[in-house]
């Protein structure tokens, strides 16, 4: 019981960022509250995933494929662009941390002379975020690849 | 035909200078670069080619949403060219106001570090910092410098306020305030329209907004360092 509330809160919490985003890239108005539910499903169903122990790469996969979906029948329902919904939907899921951390052992290699922890820290992160960021990407492509198989426009 | 090709033509060059999607019509060609558009529009026997300069422009959605509109308005009553140019000069760009979006910045910016495990005065040390940058970006955005160099001043300034968070011990998760307090600049539109681009097939589009999206991160890492070497932090 514990667990899924946590769960539902922080799902709340990456609702946040997706709307904040969605602000930077200009959706229009109206598509906002749309982002924020995207931006809690996603995350909140990466997190259900991670849960049941699959790899955080898989998860993420997982997760953006369906906020794909997702997108593809709510850009039909509004007529709009499918990026609107998606792109700030999966910014909750970016490997800034993992991003952060390589870069940190870079410079510090690049300071303090390389050892081998700071060498296993840099590749380890650097993978993990090159990983997550390719599921992210291919996630959202799926989609729009099988609905570019057909001749007709999405929307 | 000639005038609803021109207005179909039209809609493609913005909308794909946006998306790199073409809504191909059979006797329209079009060529993309990442810079320009080369665009043949063939009517019978006749054909007009023109090249248009894509010039940069922010990220905004609301434009290319208002244009898909006008789109399949277009489609629904073709030939009705004069109702596509005036709605096509009627697009506006509709920006959020300033008061709104650099809260909810750093809110978001504040609600990334509470997700991976920052205590509270990281927490709002990295609104703070967030809020900060986001002033910044747009006051550097609105002077017109370039975008590599907005992105490394707001790394570098969003670093030296969440460094902050080193000082006396102010919070013990200083490295997730660090790490989510930059956040701001991660350049997703670029990526994510490049991954699309070259899977659909438009490699070089693909590979143009990946190298501009990596230039991106490579300037705000740069900022990132910079002000770290200034502060020698030594928080790892």
């Amino acid at each position: 019981m514990m667990v899924w509330f946590t769960l539902l809160l922080n799902s709340v919490w990456a609702a946040i960022p997706a709307v904040g985003f969605g602000m930077i890239f200009n959706v229009p108005r109206s598509t906002l509250p749309l982002c924020a539910v995207g931006g809690a499903v996603t995350y909140g169903f990466r997190e259900v995933l991670l849960f049941n122990h699959l790899s955080i790469e898989l998860a993420t996969f997982i997760a953006t494929t369906a906020i794909g979906i997702i997108g593809v029948f709510w850009s039909r329902r509004y007529v709009m662009p499918r990026p609107v919904y998606t792109v700030p939907s999966i910014i909750p899921m970016i490997p800034g941390t993992y991003a952060y951390e390589m870069m940190i052992s870079l410079v510090t290699m690049n300071s303090d002379g390389v050892t081998d922890a700071l060498l296993s820290s840099f590749i380890q992160n650097g993978l993990h975020a090159i990983s997550i960021l390719f599921a992210i990407a291919f996630g959202l492509v799926l989609p729009s690849m099988y609905y570019t198989k057909r001749k007709k426009p999405i929307i | 035909m000639l005038l609803e090709y021109g207005a179909e033509s039209r809609l493609i060059e913005q909308i794909s200078s946006r998306l790199g999607v073409a809504l191909g019509c059979t006797s329209i060609e079009i060529s993309l670069i990442p810079s320009a558009i080369v665009l043949t529009t063939l009517i019978g026997d006749s054909s007009v080619t023109t090249t248009r300069r894509a010039h940069e422009q922010p990220i905004n959605m609301s434009i290319v949403h208002q244009i898909v509109t006008i789109c399949i308005a277009a489609e629904q009553s073709p030939r009705d060219i004069m109702m596509v140019e005036r709605s096509l000069a009627n697009i506006h760009a509709n920006p959020y106001p300033a008061w709104l979006i650099v809260p909810m910045i750093g809110l978001s910016c504040a609600a990334f570090s509470h997700l991976q495990g920052a205590d509270w005065p990281g927490f709002w040390i990295t609104f703070l910092a967030a809020s900060v940058g986001m002033m910044v970006r747009r006051a550097l955005s609105s002077r017109n410098y370039s975008l590599l160099i907005v992105f490394a001043f707001t790394a570098f300034v969003c670093t030296l306020i969440a460094s902050l968070s080193f000082y006396h011990g102010l919070s013990s998760t200083g490295r997730v305030v660090l790490s989510s307090s930059v956040l701001l600049l991660v350049p997703g539109f670029p990526y994510i329209n490049s991954m699309l681009d070259a899977f659909k097939g438009y490699i070089s589009m693909g590979w143009g907004r990946w190298t501009q999206a990596t230039l991106l991160t490579l300037m705000s890492s740069l900022g990132i360092m910079l002000a770290m070497g200034l502060l020698d932090i030594k928080g790892w």
